[in-house]
């Protein structure tokens, strides 16, 4: 292009309307646009590039979340504790319900929306195969679900550290709430996205969610309460705890760490087979994901 | 694009029986009634619903094994709502343009430059959910064009606008198709609509090719002359003086139908000296050109087999002007 200062004799710059340009530049291939759809649908999780008022819900959630690492971080820096008073894995069993609402409301800002809405037809008329888009809004869950987890423990970890607890006991511990904290994202990614993807009503999504998430446990709970009483037989709550990804989580925490839990699992093959559910859960819910989008693309 | 022999049997419909058809550059418009088989045919040639048999390309790839490569040069505009209504219509472009492929700064690059070609303005920056049907459908075409494709499938584009919407909207189908070098392939159940913005015409019927050809083939000069008088009584006392000079000539509508062929002088020096004659005001003069729905008229429908062939092959209407639709297909 000529000097600017040449665009008209007396000097001045002209706006010149090109037309249509086509496009010449670079295309990336199907794994940079299944990255780029995971990091859209992460931010969209937390409401980000959505209006304001999708920004509510999850923050507040992930704020009420966070706050009681962060109430334990004040009273070990004025109380000179010796030990956490809670412990790394403990606290995600404590906030489960906060958990519960932020993966049951927010899989379906991920799987409902575009099935509702008819986006669907756009993505699936795009490079991306039905599958990786499944698995690349499930890969954003998933993410979204593990800082959910993730921060209260990485809080009460620098707590630790800067309240000069023990490092390597406490880098184990951490480390041990982190794998529990990854096998329970996995699941609860899975079984959220599986209804919500069925689901194209958010409301009912979430309310099935919820109730499932919520039911499932309560009867485990009940069930582990009364085989776990003096007399009763511990291995039948032991197979119940099989039955909901909390219960599962909490039995894999007794097991695994000092934190107690009504008839946790006794045995190695048990603790496997806890591992084993929790893995094969997310397996079948990320098969039905696929599933499920794959029968959208061709109908 | 090409498709050969294509079939797609859903069981209950068949919803294409053994299309064989080629279509070019330029804008292409396909029309059928619903149930036609144009939405299926769409479908396939996006390399999503698998054809039961024959074999379908597009821009040099076959459907069936370079799915993926099709869509990143093929932009789509469906026919039903596809728009989430809590995202702005720019960030929704952006990011239907990186799901094509594009970085993200060039992403916004082209976000911006398709809005404006599309004529949305400040507007862009609302979420889409408050947006008038028209500017969703601005927004759907923006997102079909937004990297750069090498042919847009524009299903039922004009769909649900008011008169000067769909004007709207036509104009820049036809932009995109002259303007842009953009292949368009454009479904319509409107007639007169696809008339206006495409350069070839395919109809289908029950999954079947009617006709396919150009636009101005199907449009051929009658030979005959539409001619326009003011004054009292003017129709008529033009038609008798036309027939004593030797030009039949007959009444429709406001004008007057006369055929060109006849006589021996210029019929336009007879027109335009009776008039003058007679002291009626001369106010047009013009070819008469076919219409859409007069190949429909023309089209005896073939006897169908024992099968349903897709739903209401029946209607065709007929859109001009916004106002009036008609069945023009003979039962």
């Amino acid at each position: 292009m000529s000097d600017p200062s040449e665009a008209t004799p007396q000097g001045r710059s002209v706006i010149h309307d090109l037309g249509y340009r086509p496009y010449t530049g670079q295309r990336l291939g199907a794994g940079a646009i299944a990255r780029s759809l995971v990091v859209t649908g992460f931010r969209n999780a937390f409401g980000l590039g959505r209006s304001g008022r999708s920004k509510v819900l999850p923050f507040v959630l992930l704020g009420l979340n966070l706050l009681p690492a962060l109430i334990v971080g004040g009273v070990m820096a004025f109380g000179g504790l010796d030990r956490l008073p809670i412990g790394y894995a403990e606290y995600a069993s404590t906030t489960q319900v906060l958990l519960g609402v932020f993966v049951a409301s927010q899989a379906p800002v991920l799987f409902s929306r575009d099935l509702r809405h008819g986006t669907i037809a756009l993505y699936l008329a795009r490079p991306l195969r039905s599958g990786a888009y499944a698995l690349a809004r499930w890969a954003s869950l998933l993410a979204a679900t593990l800082v959910f987890l993730v921060l209260p423990i990485v809080i009460l970890y620098a707590v630790a550290l800067l309240t000069e607890l023990d490092v390597s006991d406490q880098t184990r511990e951490a480390g041990i709430a982190l794998g529990l904290a990854v096998l329970l994202a996995l699941s609860l990614a899975g079984v959220s996205g599986v209804i919500a993807s069925w689901s194209t009503r958010r409301g009912f999504a979430v309310v099935a969610t919820i109730a499932l998430l919520v039911v499932a446990n309560g009867i485990v709970t009940v069930v582990q309460g009364i085989s776990g009483e003096e007399g009763g037989r511990p291995v039948v709550g032991e197979v119940a705890g099989l039955f909901s990804p909390y219960s599962l989580y909490r039995g894999l925490m007794a097991a695994w760490t000092d934190a107690d839990a009504p008839t946790p699992p006794s045995t190695t093959g048990m603790e496997l087979a806890y591992v084993g559910v929790l893995v094969a859960l997310s397996a079948l819910c990320v098969g039905l994901l696929v599933a499920r989008y794959r029968r959208e693309a061709t109908s | 694009m090409r498709v050969e022999h294509l079939t797609k049997d859903y069981g209950a419909v068949l919803a294409l029986d053994a299309l064989t058809l080629e279509v070019g550059e330029g804008t292409t418009g396909l029309v059928g009634a619903n149930g036609a088989g144009k939405s299926t045919l769409l479908k396939i040639l996006l390399g999503l619903v698998p054809a039961t048999g024959g074999r379908a390309e597009v821009l040099g790839h076959d459907v069936l094994t370079e799915g993926p490569e099709v869509r990143a040069k093929v932009g789509y505009l469906p026919e039903h709502d596809c728009l989430p209504p809590d995202v702005s219509a720019s960030d929704f472009v952006v990011h239907m343009a990186m799901m094509s492929g594009l970085p993200r700064v060039a992403a916004r690059e082209r976000a911006a430059e398709v809005l404006r070609h599309v004529g949305l303005a400040e507007e862009r920056y609302r979420p889409m959910g408050g947006y008038s049907t028209g500017m969703k459908q601005k927004a759907k075409l923006a997102q079909a064009l937004a990297h750069d494709p090498r042919l847009v499938l524009l299903d039922e584009p004009t769909n649900g606008l008011d008169p000067a919407a769909r004007d709207e909207m036509l104009g820049l189908v036809r932009r995109i198709g002259h303007d842009f070098g953009i292949a368009v392939i454009v479904t319509s159940h409107l007639l007169g609509e696809l008339e206006r913005v495409s350069d070839h015409v395919v109809v289908l019927d029950g999954g079947r090719l009617l006709r396919a050809s150009r636009t101005d083939e199907f449009l051929d000069a009658t030979g005959a002359l539409l001619v326009e008088v003011l004054g009292d009584d003017a129709q008529a006392r033009m038609a008798s003086a036309l027939a004593t000079a030797g030009v039949p000539a007959t009444v429709r509508g406001s004008m007057l139908s006369v055929d060109a062929a006849s006589g021996t002088r210029d019929v336009r020096d007879v027109i335009r000296d009776t008039a003058s004659d007679l002291g009626l005001g001369l106010v047009r003069i013009q070819a008469d050109h076919r219409h859409l729905e007069d190949v429909f008229a023309d089209a005896e429908p073939e006897p169908t087999s024992g099968r349903p062939a897709g739903r209401g092959a029946e209607h065709v209407g007929r859109h001009r002007g916004a106002e009036e639709v008609s069945d023009v297909r003979p039962e």
